[in-house]
């Protein structure tokens, strides 16, 4: 790991907080899940998600950057990760979500390969090891 | 339509996205990125609410949700404020879908769950993975300057 006079990056330390973020989401997720339909779930998701934008809004005090290129890729990450979850939910209806949720959590093969041409992101030997095993490790922990 | 096509489309939708997530860091803050990721989910709500209701969902599953909803929503703005900080998104966008570490945890130590073996191996493969991901060799320190001077 890089560090800095031995302490971590602080963008791995960002990194280990999404981790726990959103694996508090997938265990919330499971409990609610049992009675909820996954449609029904997005939908809750997404009133959920109010609040921290509106919390991030006043924070902010309302300054929203309104780069338009900037905010165009914010836009279409709500309506790709939106649109991607209503296909795998799609694709629960006639397969297993044993089946369904390893194959689709390959997803960042893509990004690594985007990021790789658009733009120009090469990973170290350990890095590329790490990818291949983070790969499995998603296929194995969504069985 | 098959579910392969369908999954097939998450995979492509989600991948995309985050390439998406890195190019929007480079040009608005993570705290703007989060409000207009939200803004593009809102916009699929009206498309969801004709497909279902809420109705007969108890008010302990709602709150779940809904809570479940705003914790999606700072795990969206960590992922936005470590690429913001700069790690790339090739790195960010594996590490951090490793959360299902996280989930497996949760459900062990509040549900009584208990990891399989093939759980266990994947904890073991995403721990080792974290730390080889994670890596980047510190620049190699400038070389002193060999001087001619007497």
């Amino acid at each position: 790991m890089q560090t800095d006079h031995g302490r971590l990056p602080i963008w791995l330390w960002y990194a280990f907080l999404c981790i726990f973020w959103w694996g508090l989401w997938g265990f919330l997720s499971k409990i609610g899940s049992g009675t909820a339909n996954p449609l029904q779930m997005q939908i809750l998701f997404t009133l959920g998600m109010l609040p921290v934008a509106i919390g991030m809004l006043l924070h902010m005090r309302g300054r929203l950057d309104r780069e338009r290129i900037g905010v165009s890729y914010g836009f279409l990450c709500g309506i790709a990760t939106g649109l991607g979850t209503l296909g795998y939910f799609a694709a629960l209806r006639t397969q297993d979500a044993s089946v369904v949720t390893p194959l689709t959590g390959v997803f960042p093969i893509l990004t690594v390969a985007l990021a790789f041409v658009v733009l120009r992101e090469r990973l170290n030997k350990v890095q590329m090891g790490g990818m291949l095993l983070a790969l499995a490790s998603i296929v194995i922990l969504s069985t | 339509m098959h579910w392969m096509i369908y999954a097939g489309v998450a995979i492509v939708l989600w991948g995309v996205n985050g390439l998406f997530m890195k190019l929007g860091t480079n040009r608005v803050s993570a705290r703007s990125m989060v409000i207009w990721v939200t803004a593009g989910f809102v916009v699929l709500l009206p498309w969801m609410w004709k497909l279902t209701t809420l109705q007969g969902l108890s008010s302990r599953v709602i709150f779940v949700g809904l809570l479940a909803g705003a914790v999606n929503g700072l795990g969206n703005w960590a992922v936005f404020a470590c690429l913001e900080k700069g790690a790339k998104a090739s790195v960010a966008i594996p590490l951090t879908a490793l959360y299902p570490l996280c989930t497996v945890a949760l459900a062990t130590v509040f549900l009584n769950e208990r990891p399989t073996k093939l759980q266990w191996i994947g904890i073991v493969l995403a721990v080792a993975a974290g730390a080889m991901l994670s890596y980047e060799p510190a620049p190699a320190a400038p070389k002193e300057q060999v001087s001619c001077a007497p």
